[in-house]
């Protein structure tokens, strides 16, 4: 790989914009050890099945530990919120509802992340 | 597809949920008004505020109301149906968090260098190499006031400017990633989640005083940000921002990973040197600093990880700007794990100067079971035990030390009133008689027998000139120990001392525990009157202590029992008494 | 040169150059911090935490012992607080402790029982944690008792640093921190050497010789007996410090002391290391002038040395004379020439040896070439710190005793044979010899000062017969490896040897500063031990060996000439390589 210039590196910085549709599963230690492994598969595995157009990422803790697995969800055209205590079911809901029938899924939302 | 979702909890827990009750009448209300098609209401397990009655938030308005009685849904239907705000609900928050170190935790993908590029990864470090230079960048830091996160809190311009100043033919950079507090995680969440962040302050620290070599020193039992952080370093180094000639500049830096081998005293920086350099992990005296004399004998900046993340802010928005954010002796933000009773336990980031009733109420809810709160622990096994009346007092180093705790490294532990104020500090002061290294005789000595003390005290074996005794030998350990950890160990005690004496006096002299926790002093036994005769503490008792059959009854065996509180915990008809 | 500060010390002002600790610094203006972890020679390990003084304007107690003065400081080194902090903090060293110093070896001279008396302290105010630990016997030469460790460190430091043994190390942390062999082994499986330089900075009684002092009681009582006895250079300028004379020799006092105590015959260890000179002497002669085996010659009279070669350089075993240490060969010729002579069953005599040293107690079994006569050719070996308990024992007023000579014929020795005693001496000794059967001519000025000092490694060149000698001299194990590594090197390369002599002594200073030497040494005794044996030596007649008219006798009368067969048979021994753990 070309090693950075300053310049490149600025180039760089602007160039990577991250848009559409999303999914990101919190995959550190305190969600991982909540089970998040299983959804983020999950999520993976529907995703391809279903042919959703929808990426699923991995991000770091975003602090509301008690709360783990945590999936933040970005659709076009709904607020970006993040569900708590995800388990399959509620990823299949997430699935169903947040990402095919694009309504928020009751019940399942943390808005204490920031 | 809706205009707008309305987020919607019942917040107060000292009634039933009325969540349900609340969505159903405002998808009535909007019914009324027509806007049923429009906006989407949802029901939330958690909005973020507490005890404030019903909670609504409005998006993509990002309008927040607080103590809506049920009778205002209907103007707020309204209000959404004109665009208007009802000022009279608007909810005006204590506090909020400063996301700083946290910025990229849980936003971006921590094994994807090119989201840490659009987050402006490694930006900070080019403007050190290209503009800045190592005077200025200093000076930046200087500027900035920051103070070391990692517990000591000495300022990190300082360290940097002294190994600067030595003239060596190397130097070192370690990221002191040992992190070993009962109960904290913030560095760990950090590595996990951010860990270019942490390598491009290290990266920037390297710069700043000259060094060529660095190492990260984590605990083995993270292996999760091991990981995370040996394939961010990979990236680095095939993106040329590690190596050498960094980003085409005569600067180049090499980092590598040290495990360190579950030694809480490792932490220690002096500990931490000898540990990279394969000896026993014990303290040395200082001076020589580690900036002029370190690791292998060369001029070595040991910064914690917390510290380091701050460093690429810091350089790319300028040290005046963080010098604005917190009090007057504390700069920035810190991260603090909360746990214990807590009912939102996890990773809070607040600008210095937030009040500890504003960390753990308004951000963090509370309790989980509802008491009130009877003490918050800061600090980690070295820090104190602070009252529930002090909890307004603003974070920062010198507030909490003053309370006879410090901030240490950021473990904040949440106690309600089934909490022991003689079973905590026994805890905390174990762990540091376990961890100690044993060089010292203060520390060694003293905290075993402190430990001592507190156990015969728990035992109800107490004697009142054991309070003296253990205040004698606190003085000891904080003025004749050699490292922190001792100088700071007696603290859970000392500060439990002062300001829950009367609890020790329970314990010694009516042989009580106020808290029901220390076995050795409380019974159980079956409430006739309220024992339904349901049998449930007869087959949960793990040592057959309890006695007897639905016919007669039942009873405990007081010699048999060790005071588990298992058939506590399982009568659903309180007839269990607790004494 | 170094700058000077000036700061204060409880109230009066001083300027010293900069980097001397607070400590060094309150004893130029006559301030005495109490300390114990500390030694004066060793760097502070900072462990026990009473020297902390306090510093104007801070909350924090600094330790004086590695803290260095700095400009401006105000010290307080004595106030209420800080006498309680440093009372509390022996008392909970002193519940960790074994209160029992009545029956401690080290009672009347343990700086923790100082410590403790200077402070008053009259009652145990902590309840007393003490380990179930065993005692650890196993090199037979030097106890460990980890009950009685304080954890100064001061052990570790020499064993790992000064003599680059590794055979100390801590072990585990917290309360069960103690002293051990890494792996938890016994000290006789382990690297140990047997030095005593543990012994000898312990500040406590966890490190003491093996006390034989009964053994030599038994003897003595032994009508069946023929008790004699040796000692050793070292000891005659160390003994009267238990009496409170420093640096003054009483050979003569000794010798009367030694009758008195019962034994037939008194005989002087400096008579062996004539006989050492004469067959070393020899040996290197042989090796210089017709190249039988190799040069360097490397000096074999100290055990612990033997140790640690046969352990840790077993490569260097062609270059170990094979000459035995003096005290075993006056032990061999007691039992063969002086029986013989006298006419004495030599399984009767009882050869006790008084020594600077604890290794020699481990070398008088180390082979079976310590039994070269038959018998084993010393019977017991006592410390210096053993012999002056047993004076006291006895009731005898040494200071008072009149001096008397020694029993001949194995005791009038040359100047050359009681500089054994201090670190250089056997070079010089056998420099002086060596001359002479390699020139054929005496020496007009014996004294070699460069190899004389408490240098660490001296190297030097001296001229015999035109020919450029090489010399190294190193004491502490420590020093060995910078010396050996030239030689390994000019081995490996097959390039001209960098020395052709090199003496070697594992103690610090040499026998002076041996391992069974009075406690509190410091590089300062060792120095005024070493100078009153080189006033021995300026105040002989007969300075060198070869000269010694008892020696000639020796090898007229029984051993022919040195290196001869009996000489073989007798006065020389052979090394093998011994592991450096034992499993």
């Amino acid at each position: 790989m070309a090693k950075l210039t300053p310049e490149g590196l600025d180039k760089i910085s602007k160039a990577v914009i991250i848009e559409g549709d999303w999914i990101k599963v919190g995959m550190s230690s305190c969600g991982i050890a909540a089970g998040a492994e299983e959804v983020y598969d999950f999520f993976v595995e529907e995703a391809k099945k279903r042919n959703l157009k929808i990426e699923v990422k991995k991000c770091g803790c975003a602090g509301s530990c008690y709360a783990e697995p945590l999936v933040e969800v970005k659709v076009e055209g709904l607020p970006s919120v993040v569900y708590g205590r995800v388990n399959k079911d509620v990823a299949g809901k997430i699935i169903e509802k947040h990402i095919i029938a694009k309504m928020l899924v009751n019940d399942c939302i943390f808005d204490s992340v920031v | 597809m809706y205009a707008k979702t309305v987020l919607i909890k019942d917040t107060d827990t000292t009634r039933e949920d009325k969540t349900r009750e609340a969505y159903t009448r405002l998808l009535d209300c909007l019914r009324e008004d027509n806007l049923h098609d429009h906006v989407q209401v949802v029901r939330v397990s958690d909005i973020g505020i507490y005890e404030h009655g019903l909670v609504l938030k409005i998006y993509p308005d990002n309008i927040t109301y607080a103590n809506v009685q049920e009778s205002g849904l209907k103007r707020i239907a309204d209000s959404i149906r004109d665009s208007k705000v009802l000022e009279e609900f608007v909810f005006k928050p204590k506090a909020r968090q400063l996301r700083l170190v946290l910025r990229n935790c849980g936003k971006i993908n921590p094994e994807s260098i090119d989201e840490y590029f659009a987050s402006e990864g490694y930006l900070g470090l080019k403007k050190a190499i290209s503009d800045l230079g190592q005077q200025k960048l200093i000076d930046e830091i200087k500027l900035s006031s920051i103070r070391g996160r990692g517990g000591a809190g000495y300022p990190t311009w300082l360290k940097w400017n002294f190994a600067r100043e030595v003239k060596a033919d190397q130097k070192f950079v370690i990221c002191n990633a040992d992190e070993g507090d009962p109960g904290a995680y913030m560095d760990r969440s950090i590595l996990e989640g951010d860990p270019h962040s942490v390598i491009e302050g290290l990266s920037i620290a390297a710069f700043a005083i000259g060094a060529s070599k660095g190492y990260f020193y984590v605990r083995a039992e993270y292996p999760l940000a091991v990981e995370r952080i040996n394939k961010a370093i990979k990236q680095a180094y095939d993106h040329g921002l590690l190596g050498k000639n960094i980003l085409g500049s005569p600067f180049s830096l090499d980092l590598e990973i040290r495990l360190g081998a579950g030694a809480f005293v490792c932490g220690e920086e002096t500990a931490l040197i000898s540990s990279i350099e394969g000896k026993r992990g014990t303290p040395h005296p200082r001076p020589p600093y580690p900036s002029v004399k370190g690791l292998w004998g060369k001029p070595t900046v040991i910064n914690n990880v917390e510290t380091l993340a701050n460093i690429p802010q810091i350089v790319l928005k300028g040290g005046k700007w963080f010098s604005k954010i917190g009090t007057q002796t504390s700069k920035g933000t810190k991260v603090f794990a909360v746990t214990g009773k807590v009912k939102n336990s996890g990773l809070v980031e607040i600008a210095m100067g937030a009040t500890l009733r504003e960390i753990v109420m308004d951000i963090c809810g509370g309790t989980l079971s509802g008491k009130p709160i009877k003490a918050v622990q800061t600090g980690g096994p070295s820090g104190g035990v602070i009252p529930q009346d002090l909890l307004d007092t603003p974070v920062d180093y010198e507030n909490l030390q003053k309370l006879g705790s410090i901030m240490g490294s950021g473990g904040m532990i949440v106690m309600d009133e089934d909490d022991c104020m003689v079973d905590i500090p026994k805890f905390y002061l174990g762990f540091c008689v376990e961890e100690s290294c044993g060089k010292c005789a203060p520390c060694r000595i003293g905290g075993f027998q402190m430990l001592n003390y507190l156990k015969k005290i728990s035992e109800g074996k107490g004697e009142i000139s054991d309070l003296p005794q253990l205040k004698r030998i606190s003085q000891a350990m904080q003025k004749a120990s050699l490292c922190g950890l001792g100088q700071t160990a007696s603290n859970p005690v000392l500060s439990t001392l002062k300001y829950f004496e009367a609890e020790y006096k329970e314990h010694i002299l009516n042989k009580h525990c106020p808290a029901g926790k220390c076995s050795h002093l409380i019974t159980y036994n079956i409430i006739e009157e309220k024992c339904k005769r349901c049998g449930i503490c007869f087959t949960n008792c793990p040592v057959n202590a309890i006695v007897g059959d639905k016919e007669k009854g039942y009873s405990v065996i007081q010699e048999k029992c060790i005071k588990c509180g298992r058939c506590f915990d399982v009568c659903k008809f309180k007839a269990i008494l607790r004494k | 040169m170094a700058k000077v500060i000036s700061a204060k010390i409880n109230g009066i002002l001083l300027r010293v150059e900069e980097g001397t600790t607070i400590l060094e610094a309150a004893k130029r203006v006559q301030i005495k911090i109490p300390t114990l972890c500390k030694h004066p020679d060793l760097p502070a390990s900072a462990a026990c935490g009473i020297c902390i003084v306090k510093n104007k304007g801070s909350n924090k107690l600094l330790r004086s012992c590695c803290t260095p003065l700095e400009e401006g400081m105000d010290i307080t080194t004595h106030d209420p607080e800080i006498v309680e902090i440093r009372r509390t903090v022996i008392e909970l060293i002193l519940s960790n402790h074994p209160n029992d110093c009545l029956k401690c070896a080290r009672n009347n001279q343990c700086e923790l029982q100082n410590l403790t008396a200077d402070f008053g302290i009259k009652e145990e105010s902590f309840p007393q944690l003490l380990r179930n630990l065993p005692i650890d016997q196993s090199t037979k030469a030097v106890d460990l008792d980890p009950k009685k460790c304080i954890l100064c460190g001061r052990c570790v430091h020499v064993c790992q640093e000064s003599q680059d043994v590794w055979a100390l190390s801590f072990l585990e942390r917290g309360m069960q921190t103690r002293i051990s062999p890494a792996g938890d082994i016994q000290l006789s499986d382990s690297p140990c050497v047997k030095c005593g330089q543990c012994a000898a900075h312990c500040p406590t009684g966890a490190f003491v010789e093996q006390d034989n002092t009964a053994q030599v009681w038994k003897a003595l009582q032994d009508p069946d007996k023929y008790c004699v006895v040796q000692i050793a250079p070292a000891v005659r300028v160390s003994i009267g410090e238990a009496f409170g004379y420093v640096g003054k020799n009483f050979t003569k006092k000794l010798y009367a002391l030694l009758r008195r105590l019962g034994f037939h015959a008194v005989f002087d260890t400096s008579f062996g290391a004539d006989v050492t000179i004469m067959e070393e002497a020899s040996e290197f002669e042989e090796r210089l002038l017709h190249g039988l085996r190799p040069l360097p010659l490397i000096t074999s009279c100290c055990p612990s040395w033997v140790d640690f070669m046969e352990k840790f350089y077993t490569d260097m075993i062609d270059h170990f004379s094979s000459c035995k240490s003096p005290h075993e060969i006056l032990g061999v010729l007691s039992k063969t020439y002086y029986a013989e002579k006298n006419k004495i069953d030599p399984s009767k005599i009882f050869m006790a040896s008084i020594m600077p040293c604890t290794s020699k107690k481990y070398e008088i079994t180390r082979n079976d070439e310590m039994f070269a006569s038959g018998f084993q050719d010393i019977d017991t070996v006592l410390c210096t710190r053993e012999l002056v308990r047993m004076i006291k024992q006895a009731g005898i007023d040494f200071e008072s005793l009149p001096e008397e000579e020694c029993d001949s014929i194995l005791g009038e020795y040359a100047g050359a044979g009681v500089i054994f005693g201090s670190t250089g001496g056997v070079m010089e000794a056998a420099l002086r010899t060596a001359h002479y059967f390699v020139t054929g001519k005496e020496l007009k000025n014996v004294e070699f000062e460069n190899v004389r000092g408490i240098k660490g490694v001296k190297e030097t060149e001296i001229e015999i017969d035109g020919k450029k000698l090489r010399i190294a001299v190193a004491h502490g194990l420590g020093n060995v490896e910078y010396i050996l590594n030239k030689v390994r090197e000019a081995k490996v390369n097959n390039k001209e040897m960098p020395y052709h002599f090199i003496e070697v002594m594992a103690c610090p200073g040499g026998c002076v500063g041996g391992g069974g030497q009075p406690y509190m040494v410091t590089d300062e005794l060792r120095i005024k031990r070493a100078l009153a044996l080189y006033e021995d030596d300026d105040e002989k007649k007969i300075r060198c060996s070869h000269q010694n008219p008892y020696i000639k006798r020796l090898y007229k009368e029984f051993l022919g000439k040195p290196l001869s067969e009996r000489s073989e048979k007798l006065l020389h021994a052979h090394y093998k390589a011994r592991p450096i753990y034992v499993k």
